[in-house]
């Protein structure tokens, strides 16, 4: 009796893996190392899921850790129980990536932000440029600026923050080796006061662009600039439309592109073992307008040398610094 | 470094932490230490943003908040004076049930999820004031001017709140009910009573810190907002012995160090430093009071 109640058990399993195996495009579930509505990072890789789900009516998810660290590896772990595909997105799941790889053998990861090689079959990195789209934003804040000051707000002084940086203050020097670049760390990503008290001493010290690198904490960034008439530069979406009276611009990473494209197309394009840079060249990094209907503070001839510049970038006669080894 | 940056980040960050902190060593006074004003902060700061949303109007936002706030108190009160709960407990519990019923709420009522962005345009904020006699001051006017509203009503309510408790019967009572609660109930009137009305102006006041947060300082709501702002006030109601203007001073002292922290940046001091200045601070802060009342017990044996 036994026996075949467990050969019934087996059976249903077996049944129960096929549609699964059948499936073309895999199941995925997006854990983000922070919340959701950043209207940035998180909620592109978030687009990304929403993108895949329509176009091909696949089981997806998306699991919010809260910068909470005690959640990494167990919301890792209960993920890849469930889904074909665990897209852990932030750098912060680099310490439990290791393990839980290991133990999720027939589990595909895509780790998003930061690059992990030669950790087993089955987990695939994607970096993200970052430094060569900030080389432009920082290119035209330096154009633009009237007191010579620009400045960056940073989330945290880590290597992924500082890449963006690296590049923002080298675009500027690149425009005008004239122009200072101040910076300031929040240390937390989910404060907007602090980011706003932060972006007030930037703008206090005569700094009148500020590039915001902190996800939430940006927002203070805008409403600072907003409030003493002073321009801002968003990142990771095209985030313009939150204010497009004081956002000039936004250096865009197409991390729900870069997921989608992965997904819809594991057999080509998920590479195990691999760290994908996401670049210029392949349209995942750039530099973002808003749209035609808001007010454009940026000149169409500055407009116009950004394009050439992001021509020399792909072609590699600019090599833009970076903070990654 | 300029000297009145700093002082106007103190300024900025101080006045959440001296509203919330207010609330705090009311409460505190009758006996209870109320751990839970960073979620009556969060929930503050969250109604303020949806009652101006919804009403349109900043002082419907404030009413939302203050309204909130009296709930919140309420709710405390019930479990720790009428249920007798332990009022850590219930503290975290508080703390832990704003951070989840905000982000439900947002993501029910609105749809959106982390930050509130009110669906066409912005939502009325607290004004800002400012005297223009002071413009021509140097230093004065810019420390002054061009505060939101609730910045001038805290150092109004840090008096208001000092003469209530230790110039008024009713203060008496209040103090009473925390240190004596015999004494009290010999001349008629209810601890419990003043523990319950402490609870409630507790709640008030640590949602309108969190309203100043919200749509006074900033003009938007996002998860987990505050930050632990109300643990810093916990730390300066402590500091100050629960007196208002002591606890106004240490609230001042924790943003100068937090200001200074960010200045100091620019030397070349890295970041992840001066982030722990502010609890460094608080760290030393409480060393004082304990050797500070240490000594004093120990004036008291020997007299």
């Amino acid at each position: 009796m036994k026996k075949l109640l467990a050969m019934v058990l087996a059976c249903a399993l077996f049944l129960g893996l096929i549609p699964a195996m059948a499936e073309e495009v895999p199941s995925v579930a997006i854990v983000v190392a922070g919340t959701l509505g950043d209207r940035g990072f998180y909620d592109s890789s978030n687009a990304g899921r929403q993108a895949l789900e329509a176009d091909f009516g696949v089981r997806t998810t998306v699991v919010e850790c809260k910068e909470d660290g005690s959640l990494y590896e167990s919301s890792l772990i209960n993920a890849a129980e469930e889904y074909d595909v665990v897209v852990p997105v932030g750098w912060q799941f680099w310490d439990y990536l290791e393990g839980v790889v290991a133990d999720y053998p027939e589990t595909k990861f895509i780790f998003i932000d930061n690059g992990l090689d030669g950790v087993g079959d089955n987990l695939m990195s994607i970096i993200y440029k970052q430094n060569e789209g900030s080389f432009l934003v920082g290119y035209i804040a330096a154009k633009m600026t009237k007191t010579g000051k620009i400045g960056v707000v940073g989330g945290e002084d880590a290597a992924t923050i500082n890449d963006f940086i690296v590049g923002y203050e080298a675009g500027a020097a690149y425009a005008n080796p004239e122009v200072t670049v101040m910076k300031k760390y929040t240390d937390t990503y989910e404060d907007p006061a602090r980011g706003k008290d932060a972006a007030l001493s930037l703008y206090g010290s005569g700094c009148d662009i500020v590039f915001a690198v902190a996800g939430k904490t940006g927002e203070g960034v805008f409403e600072a600039a907003a409030e003493t008439n002073n321009y801002a530069i968003g990142v990771d979406s095209d985030q313009k439309f939150i204010n497009p009276d004081v956002i000039l611009c936004s250096m865009i990473k197409r991390v729900d592109k870069s997921i989608y494209d992965v997904v819809a197309d594991m057999e080509g394009k998920f590479q195990p073992g691999q760290i994908w840079s996401a670049d210029m060249a392949t349209g995942y990094v750039d530099v973002g307008y808003g749209t035609d209907e808001m007010p454009q503070q940026i000149s169409d001839d500055l407009k116009a040398e950004v394009e050439d510049l992001k021509q020399k970038i792909i072609a590699g006669e600019i090599i833009v610094p970076t903070a990654l080894n | 470094m300029d000297v009145i940056f700093i002082l106007q980040n103190t300024l900025r960050t101080a006045t959440p932490v001296i509203l919330a902190a207010l609330g705090c060593l009311m409460t505190n006074h009758v006996g209870m230490m109320n751990i839970g004003v960073d979620g009556m902060m969060l929930i503050g700061a969250f109604s303020a943003v949806m009652g101006s949303w919804v009403g349109g109007s900043w002082l419907m936002g404030l009413a939302f908040a203050l309204g909130f706030g009296l709930l919140l108190g309420l709710l405390y009160g019930v479990f720790v004076i009428k249920l007798r709960s332990d009022e850590f407990i219930i503290g975290v519990a508080l703390n832990i049930f704003a951070g989840g019923v905000t982000t439900f709420l947002l993501r029910a009522i609105t749809g959106q999820s982390g930050t509130f962005h009110a669906p066409g345009g912005d939502v009325s904020t607290i004004p800002q004031l400012s005297a223009p006699f002071l413009d021509n001051v140097p230093v004065l006017g810019q420390l002054l001017n061009n505060h939101t509203l609730l910045v001038y009503v805290s150092w109004v309510l840090v008096i208001l709140c000092w003469v209530l408790i230790y110039r008024t019967p009713f203060g008496f009572a209040l103090r009473a009910a925390g240190e004596h609660p015999k004494s009290l109930r010999s001349v008629g009137k209810s601890p419990e009573g003043m523990q319950f009305i402490a609870s409630l102006m507790c709640g008030m006041l640590a949602a309108l810190a969190g309203a100043h947060l919200s749509l006074g300082y900033l003009s938007t709501f996002s998860e987990n907002m505050t930050n632990s702002r109300g643990f810093i006030a916990v730390a300066c109601v402590i500091f100050g012995r629960s007196n208002p203007p002591m606890v106004f001073l240490a609230a001042l002292l924790f943003g100068f160090i937090d200001a200074l922290g960010m200045q100091l940046q620019d030397y070349g001091i890295s970041s992840a430093l001066t982030s722990i200045f502010p609890y460094v601070g608080t760290v030393l802060m409480m060393i004082l009071v304990v050797l500070r009342s240490r000594a004093k017990s120990r004036r008291k044996a020997s007299a």
